[in-house]
């Protein structure tokens, strides 16, 4: 079964794109989606793909803390051990 | 400066004005509308090699660090042209010399503006999204500005129960076609411009902010409350035209004003 991160960057650069681009698949995990350029409607619609693909709620109190797509791999794979 | 913004501040005449204009002649913002005490200026975030090259030499060391760090070229161009944009005003307001002013942020993110490292007397937001930005500056009071270049193929669904109440979702759904593109983007920037005008942004529940129905209908503002800052009126207003949906959203002055 593919890793989270797999599952997170193949979300990314399926959903995701700056200037009608997609997301470069490199993209530095240790980077904030609106750091990268994401707008903040792309940002809420992606936590809404994030929860329906891995099957949970991010809450608006875990949203602080998830400041990288890092913080949220290691959040998913938290919730799933 | 005066008869270009309808500018308050006493100082505006002051020879630091003059000196900041001296060193950049060419504008790629105007004044878009003046409501009650605020300036707003719609900013043209194109692609020009003149403006970016006069926008550059206005950011300091760290906003150039920024800048360079920026991988895509579009949100390198946005944030250089905005916060190039941003400094000359809020130097105008200010009457402050662009290396005395720096920016600091809530811990909730929101930027803030200070003078000599002290906190200035003002209250700003900016919003960017393709080629337009969005500049609302007040002399007191929280304030929030959203713009977004409404895009017709988005999938809404991903968005709506995030963002909007059961009202809003039958007002919504009652709409077909490009004029329900319309109305989710007008809500999306009224609720956005008042999410970041209290401070929080999205950590805020925006499904919990009803937009008065009359809005709902096609007006075009209003006066309301919000569960998460009690005891404050929050104006808003739709700014949006054929081009972009936008919105302001600001305080009452003599509302209390909730520290972050």
């Amino acid at each position: 079964m593919a890793s989270t991160e797999d599952r997170v960057r193949k979300l990314v650069a399926e959903n995701l794109e700056v200037d009608g681009k997609p997301l470069d698949a490199s993209l530095d995990l240790n980077s904030s989606l609106s750091d990268v350029g994401v707008s903040s409607m792309d940002i809420v619609a992606f936590g809404k793909l994030v929860g329906q693909e891995f099957g949970v709620t991010i809450s608006r109190e875990q949203c602080p803390t998830l400041n990288s797509l890092q913080e949220l791999i290691d959040f998913l794979d938290s919730q799933a051990a | 400066m005066s008869a270009m913004w309808g500018c308050r501040s006493s100082n505006a005449g002051s020879s630091l004005y003059f000196m900041a204009m001296t060193v950049l002649d060419v504008r790629w913002w105007h004044s878009f509308r003046d409501i009650d005490d605020i300036l707003v200026a719609l900013v043209d975030l194109s692609p020009h090699a003149e403006r970016e090259g006069a926008a550059l030499r206005w950011l300091d060391s760290g906003e150039q660090i920024r800048w360079r760090r920026y991988a895509y070229k579009g949100p390198r161009r946005r944030f250089l042209l905005c916060r190039a944009a941003l400094r000359v005003m809020l130097c105008e307001h200010l009457a402050c010399g662009n290396e005395q002013l720096s920016f600091t942020a809530s811990r909730y993110g929101k930027p803030l503006a200070q003078v000599d490292n002290l906190p200035a007397p003002v209250s700003f937001n900016v919003s960017h999204s393709g080629r337009h930005g969005l500049i609302g500056i007040a002399r007191a009071g929280r304030l929030g500005v959203d713009i977004e270049e409404r895009d017709s193929t988005r999938d809404l669904n991903l968005l709506i129960d995030s963002v909007l109440n059961e009202r809003e979702k039958a007002e919504l759904n009652s709409r077909k076609g490009l004029e329900k593109t319309y109305l989710f983007f007008k809500l999306w920037t009224l609720k956005e411009a008042l999410l970041k005008g209290v401070g929080k942004g999205f950590h805020l529940d925006a499904t919990g902010i009803a937009i008065p129905v009359p809005v709902l209908r096609g007006e075009k503002k209003s006066i309301l409350q919000l569960p998460e800052s009690p005891g404050a009126s929050w104006h808003v207003e739709d700014l949006g035209n054929e081009d972009f949906a936008a919105a302001i959203a600001y305080e009452e002055v003599d509302s209390p004003v909730e520290k972050d």
